[in-house]
């Protein structure tokens, strides 16, 4: 019984964490970076000024799930305003947005095996391949 | 029947891409296809004169419907040939000045970023003038259903084969980025029935310096543009077959019109925090005749209730010169809308412009004779997407 309980808990949490859960950017634990500035994260993703701390070209990737959520707590815009900040710098050939990855578990893989790559996730996917350069609370 | 066939092939193109910018056509993501599309409908109360969105396009929206003046459909394709190098290649698929939908080649280059603060682009580049003015056709990436065309609609060039270099330099929490250009083009521009000019330009270079700011971005820019142009149609005829005068009809109507050499100067500054979006543009092009001048701007006021953005923008153009005659333009615009984002990639606009005419010059098509402008309301439809 107890453990039915629990389980409703679990699950309980598990629906209503997603809503307030923070967001991790994180990078490969080879890339040699500790942390970056918010204002880092909007140049990036934005792709405005795509330099990482340690000077290399840093590569965004979205994880599409947590697409809506991202955008919202780090630039308060919903996906609409960013698709279309995009359609105008990918069809006047300015930029090339954020490649886009499904799952984090492909957004982990990713990000582990190429140093230049920094992606996001739910700060409980985490795990020790990989290092978070800075958390966003919603 | 151009137009059915265009709707038919975009549909059926939007129904068969996913909605998302940018789609990986390979496995490791180095192949992508895109695409961005209008589906527009106009309608002019003017029977005097046809209704056109720029001055490259031959025919007009007369009174009644049109779908010829905003319908378009492009494609791009992108090929990332490592960290550092891509090639872009972009056509594009709209009413323009050989009078039908013939697709044409906007860009194709290749981008090379050897630092992130540094970007050289060397092929066919998007004339980026200024502020908006490479993603004039882009009708997802802005709120009207198209760009003032007080202000746009005047534009010369869509592209430039040549080069351009960008330096980044980031002040503080702001950017600073330089981007200078030079290259070649060509274009046809309707001046009056019976009269086009080929531009040939064989110098166009010039510079943009931006600064951004938390929700702002600044923009000064300057442009040269050196050019031949060789007048072509009935009215060129006539002047040469003029008896005993002989004449050259580029020497006649380049004393006229001057568009030899174009000096163009532009302030902009984008807004864009929250709901409210704001956005203006001023530019000066200077031509060699008379001390020609065109002055136009605007300025555009959004605010976004999602998925609704309601906006209303105010747009002018003036030529000037010390010798007036009727090719001049003066003509101010009201426009009142809206973009409802129905779907991921999918956006719905309708707006009505009240444009006063003082003096329609070469901004509207086979106007009767006699027609020296008044008051026109144009009502639009669109539907933009990407994929």
């Amino acid at each position: 019984m107890n453990r039915v309980r629990a389980f409703i808990l679990c699950s309980l949490l598990l629906v209503t964490i997603p809503a307030t859960a923070d967001i991790a950017i994180v990078v490969s634990k080879e890339s040699g970076i500790s942390q970056i500035s918010r204002d880092d994260a909007v140049n990036i993703f934005m792709g405005r000024y795509r330099k990482l701390t340690n000077g290399h070209l840093a590569l965004p990737v979205d994880l599409t799930p947590l697409k809506t959520r991202f955008y919202r707590v780090l630039v308060n815009r919903d996906v609409a305003t960013i698709n279309s900040y995009w359609a105008r710098l990918v069809f006047s050939g300015e930029a090339s947005p954020p490649q886009q990855i499904a799952t984090p578990l492909e957004m982990r893989d990713l990000v582990m095996h190429n140093a230049n790559t920094l992606g996001y996730m739910d700060s409980d996917e985490v795990n020790d391949d990989i290092h978070v350069v800075l958390t966003l609370h919603e | 029947m151009r137009v059915l066939r265009l709707l038919l092939t975009s549909l059926l193109l939007w129904a068969l891409a996913s909605p998302a910018v940018a789609r990986a056509l390979t496995d490791n993501g180095s192949l992508t296809l895109s695409g961005f599309g209008t589906l527009g409908m106009v309608h002019s109360n003017q029977d005097s004169a046809e209704f056109i969105r720029d001055i490259g396009q031959a025919k007009g929206a007369g009174e009644g419907w049109s779908a010829r003046t905003d319908s378009l459909l492009g494609a791009q394709l992108g090929v990332r040939l490592n960290d550092e190098l891509d090639v872009v290649v972009q056509g594009i698929s709209r009413y323009h000045d050989s009078g039908n939908f013939r697709p044409e080649l906007s860009w194709a280059f290749l981008r090379y970023r050897p630092d992130p603060a540094v970007r050289l682009r060397v092929g066919r580049l998007g004339w980026d003038v200024y502020q908006l003015a490479d993603s004039r056709y882009v009708g997802y990436a802005y709120p009207w259903v198209r760009p003032p065309v007080d202000h746009f609609g005047t534009l010369q060039l869509t592209h430039i084969d040549g080069a351009d270099i960008t330096f980044k330099q980031p002040v503080g929490r702001d950017l600073l980025q330089l981007k200078l250009y030079a290259g070649r083009s060509d274009s046809e521009i309707y001046l009056i029935d019976g009269l086009t000019a080929d531009f040939d330009v064989d110098q166009v270079y010039g510079g943009n310096l931006d600064y951004e700011t938390g929700p702002w971005r600044f923009r000064m820019s300057y442009t040269q543009v050196h050019s031949d142009v060789d007048f072509q149609g009935a009215v060129a005829d006539q002047i040469e077959q003029i008896p005993f005068a002989n004449l050259d009809a580029n020497h006649v109507l380049g004393d006229v019109f001057g568009f030899d050499r174009i000096t163009l100067f532009s302030l902009g500054a984008l807004y864009d925090r929250g709901p409210l979006q704001v956005q203006t543009v001023v530019n000066r092009s200077q031509t060699t005749r008379h001390d020609g001048q065109i002055d136009s701007g605007f300025i555009s006021l959004g605010y976004r209730v999602a998925p609704v953005t309601p906006y209303v923008v105010l747009s002018r153009v003036q030529t000037t010169s010390t010798n007036p005659d009727n090719s001049d333009i003066d003509q101010q615009t009201w426009s009142l809308g809206a973009r409802y984002d129905l779907a991921t990639g999918m956006a719905l606009k309708a707006q009505f412009d009240r444009i006063h005419t003082r003096s329609p010059g070469f901004l509207w098509r086979d106007a009767d004779s006699g027609w020296d402008g008044g008051w026109s309301s144009v009502f639009s439809l669109g539907l933009d997407f990407i994929f």
